[in-house]
């Protein structure tokens, strides 16, 4: 009997399916790794397990008898620990309070009994007292601490609920080897104390390292189970992948290399910053350039630093054979370079002004214009907007009246007006709809047939593969491997996301 | 004019709702006229409501320069321009000593006093990253102690015979010329607003700063930019009320602060900025003024002016907080 099994779990929102079919079986004294990609449902399934998120359908079983976890803490209660991606400290407390903050221990039913909460934290604190650093004391509020330091008491805190199941997601992106090595030597520990742990990771040395069976997801479903001992990491992958392997038409015969050869429109060498070291590539005119790998490898730094919206620590940038320097995006843009960010309001859209507000500011920058004239700005703002068949009924209406994808549209629209040299996507396509994105699609290849160089980030893999002409495939803030030709696979790329990095 | 300042063509939608504002501005000016007529008879003849317009347009200089202010976010609003109306009233005042012929002059040390110090919080503000409420408030600190060493608490400066007609008596079509210089900045700012590059980008940095930042707006020029501007606007005022009063006395500019924000707020320039426009305020402007007048015939003294101010700002803004949860 197993310690926890999920059978035939699914979970929707709207039209949008999180999990089709999610299955898995975690026995007491195992490490059960779960790997998938992007939106393969394996966080949808934790949080189901964790209680914030309610199935739609399946069963859940622990020890064999069925349950329903309605909240996190329910899910508590049924003896499940959960350590947070998204750390979830409380940044003003101690170390031990933090520890302690899901369970205080009280005197007379009110008051926090604060010996009995050092007592329980120092066992905890203990455990990692060779890796956790000099600074490192129950008594110091956590906001003090570096960000490795933080994800231990994260760790710490997850292992003090003493729960018999635990799920930790990714909880060794922030530590440096030797903090990740005691905590695997702890979880050897837990383990044989008959503990379940399920662990996402998307490093195949770690899971080879500490996993007993892993667990794949592709699609919102499970697609198989295998044990670690008896299996290769190229195997698993090929698992990730499927048999599919998607590359369309027009990324199966890319632009001829020699269309693009002479001097390229954006060079970039020992590019370094925050989150990314020594980054070195080349656009050519009239290519796609593809930032793959896992989220959060420095993909997005990369792009906001060229962009001037995040400073640089060193690094040399040439446009079209010049080298520039600037460190703020308005002079980014009058150099000819442009930034679509996929966190639109955020980044993108200025917020309950009308749409032709939202195109014209960087006209009115690259052309020096100081005074508005609506009807000749018209001329040049609407062939923008068609251009990706935005749909409006009027340039003065409020822009958040406006879907999701056309808000996006109009945001690109705003670098069409003047086309720029460099074009710069950062995931560009988050939160938009399906032909929104066939139509951004169909006009970055356009662009780029003009003769644009384009960089492309995306989270998802489908759409480089099937846009990008080179992939770069990033991975710990560092290019690991360059894709070209047909080797442009999605095989190719799971294996260079998801080695360790060197 | 309309209260379209947002758009360069209207639309129906976004004129009914900029429009609520303005209209009930105008019906409140309408009730509270025939209330003070009602009071006193003679309170709304012509001569006197040329009068009250005339009071209405200094208030109107300074909340020009305060419409701008907040309409650039991020929590902007100018303190200090009761103080910068006091000091350069004082230093137009001592220029011109009663000259006419000093009167360019004593302009220009005006505007240029107003123009230092509105740019100091400007810089203050962008530079020091000091919140706008408290650099303004500390400037209003910092010009309440100069003139108090200026002045030394002895009345100073003289208005040149030609600036006091120039405020007060008819220029033009039987019109004060303060009238005539408040139509021309409200044509200013609505030009302002409405067609230049420099006021779609107020908007845009109050609407959302981060994006204008990553649309090339060059967001720190601006914001310096529009505290410079209270601070001439302020200034301005300041030349005016020596015109109206004859000379300077003591803390003149304080009465402005905030009855200014009270005019931007009511005429549909939430606090938080990024929309809204200069034609409400300047109905708020007219409206507070009558409301003063009212105030001043039934014998409420200064000290309940304020108090009925302050309670009128946090109505407006319980109005207002409200209207927007409704319509999100």
């Amino acid at each position: 009997m197993s310690k926890l099994e999920l059978s035939g779990v699914s979970k929707t929102y709207g039209a949008t399916v999180a999990l089709r079919r999610g299955d898995l079986s975690v026995e007491a004294g195992e490490v059960h790794v779960l790997v998938g990609s992007n939106g393969s449902g394996k966080s949808t399934l934790c949080k189901i397990v964790a209680g914030s998120v309610k199935p739609d359908g399946g069963r859940v079983a622990i020890d064999g008898e069925p349950v329903a976890i309605g909240g996190p803490k329910a899910s508590k209660a049924k003896g499940i620990g959960i350590f947070y991606q998204e750390l979830s400290l409380a940044a003003h407390r101690t170390v031990e309070e933090n520890i302690c903050l899901a369970d205080m221990p009280v005197t007379a039913g009110l008051f926090v009994d604060r010996k009995a909460l050092s007592k329980r934290a120092e066992k905890y604190i203990a455990l990692f007292e060779t890796v956790s650093g000099d600074d490192f004391a129950a008594e110091t509020v956590v906001g003090n601490l570096r960000a490795d330091q933080r994800q231990l008491v994260e760790i710490m805190k997850t292992l003090a609920t003493e729960a018999p199941i635990l799920i930790f997601d990714e909880p060794t992106s922030a530590l440096d080897r030797a903090q990740a090595e005691r905590f695997f030597e702890i979880l050897g520990d837990l383990k044989a104390e008959g503990r379940s742990i399920i662990f996402i990771s998307h490093r195949m040395d770690e899971i080879f390292a500490v996993g007993d069976r892993v667990t794949v997801m592709r699609d919102g479903e499970t697609v198989g189970t295998r044990i670690l001992a008896e299996t290769e990491p190229t195997a698993v992958i090929q698992l990730m992948v499927g048999s599919k392997d998607d590359l369309a038409e027009a990324a199966v015969n890319p632009p001829d290399a020699a269309e693009r050869s002479g001097t390229p429109v954006l060079e970039v060498s020992g590019f370094s910053g925050p989150g990314f070291r020594d980054i070195s590539f080349s656009v050519a005119a009239g290519e796609i350039l593809g930032f793959g790998g896992l989220h959060g490898q420095g993909q997005s730094a990369v792009l906001r630093s060229l962009f001037g919206a995040e400073p640089y620590g060193g690094g040399r940038i040439s446009l079209e054979g010049t080298p520039v320097h600037y460190s703020n995006p308005r002079d980014a843009i009058l150099l000819g370079m442009a930034y679509v960010s996929g966190d639109r309001g955020r980044d993108g859209i200025v917020n309950g002004r009308p749409i032709f507000e939202n195109v014209v500011p960087v006209h009115f920058l690259r052309n020096g214009l100081k005074i508005v004239q609506p009807k000749v700005l018209k001329k040049r703002v609407d062939p923008a907007l068609d251009a990706l068949r935005t749909k409006y009924a009027s340039l003065w209406q409020a822009i958040n009246s406006l879907s999701g994808g056309n808000q996006q549209k109009v945001v690109i629209a705003r670098w069409l007006v003047d086309q720029p040299t460099v074009l710069l996507l950062d995931d560009p396509t988050k939160g938009v709809d399906l032909s929104a994105k066939s139509d951004l699609f169909a006009l970055i290849r356009e662009l780029a047939r003009e003769g644009m160089g384009i960089v492309l980030y995306s989270s998802e893999d489908a759409e480089l593969l099937n846009n990008a002409d080179r992939i770069l495939v990033f991975n710990q803030g560092r290019v690991t491997r360059e894709l070209t030709g047909a080797d442009r696979t999605r095989f190719n790329l799971y294996h260079a996301a998801y080695e360790a990095a060197s | 004019m309309s209260a379209t300042e947002t758009t360069p063509v209207k639309t129906s939608s976004v004129l009914a709702v900029l429009r609520q504002p303005l209209l009930i501005a105008i019906v409140l000016i309408g009730v509270l006229l025939a209330f003070g007529e009602a009071l006193s008879p003679g309170f709304a003849s012509g001569e006197q409501i040329l009068r009250l317009l005339v009071v209405a347009s200094l208030l109107g200089l300074v909340a020009a320069g305060q419409n701008l202010v907040i309409l650039a976010g991020r929590e902007g609003i100018d303190l200090s321009v009761g103080g910068i109306v006091s000091l350069s009233a004082i230093v137009a005042g001592n220029v011109m000593s009663g000259q006419d012929a000093s009167i360019p002059l004593a302009i220009l040390a005006c505007v240029a006093t107003g123009a230092l110090f509105g740019f100091l919080n400007g810089v203050g503000v962008t530079v020091m990253r000091i919140p706008p409420l408290v650099m303004t408030l500390g400037m209003l600190g910092v010009l309440q102690g100069l003139l108090v060493v200026i002045r030394q608490g002895i009345p100073s400066g003289k208005a040149a015979p030609a600036l006091a007609d120039f405020v007060a008596k008819p220029f033009l079509f039987g019109l004060p010329g303060t009238i005539w210089l408040w139509v021309a900045v409200g044509l200013f700012m609505a030009f302002l607003l409405r067609r230049t590059v420099f006021g779609q980008r107020v908007y845009a940095i109050g609407s959302n700063e981060h994006a204008a930042f990553m649309a090339g707006v060059p967001v720190k020029r601006m914001r310096v930019a529009v505290f410079t501007f209270s601070g001439i606007f302020a200034a301005i005022a300041g030349l005016c009320l020596l015109g109206y009063s004859g000379s300077s006395f003591s803390n003149v500019g304080e009465q402005y602060m905030v009855p200014s924000i009270i005019a931007v707020v009511f005429g549909g320039t939430p606090l938080a900025g990024g929309k809204g426009g200069y034609t409400g305020t300047m109905a708020g402007a007219v409206l507070l003024t009558i409301l003063q007048s009212i105030l001043t015939t039934v014998n409420i003294d200064e000290s309940g002016r304020q108090m009925i101010y302050g309670a009128t700002l946090l109505v407006l803004m319980l109005f207002y907080g409200r209207g927007r949860r409704m319509r999100g």
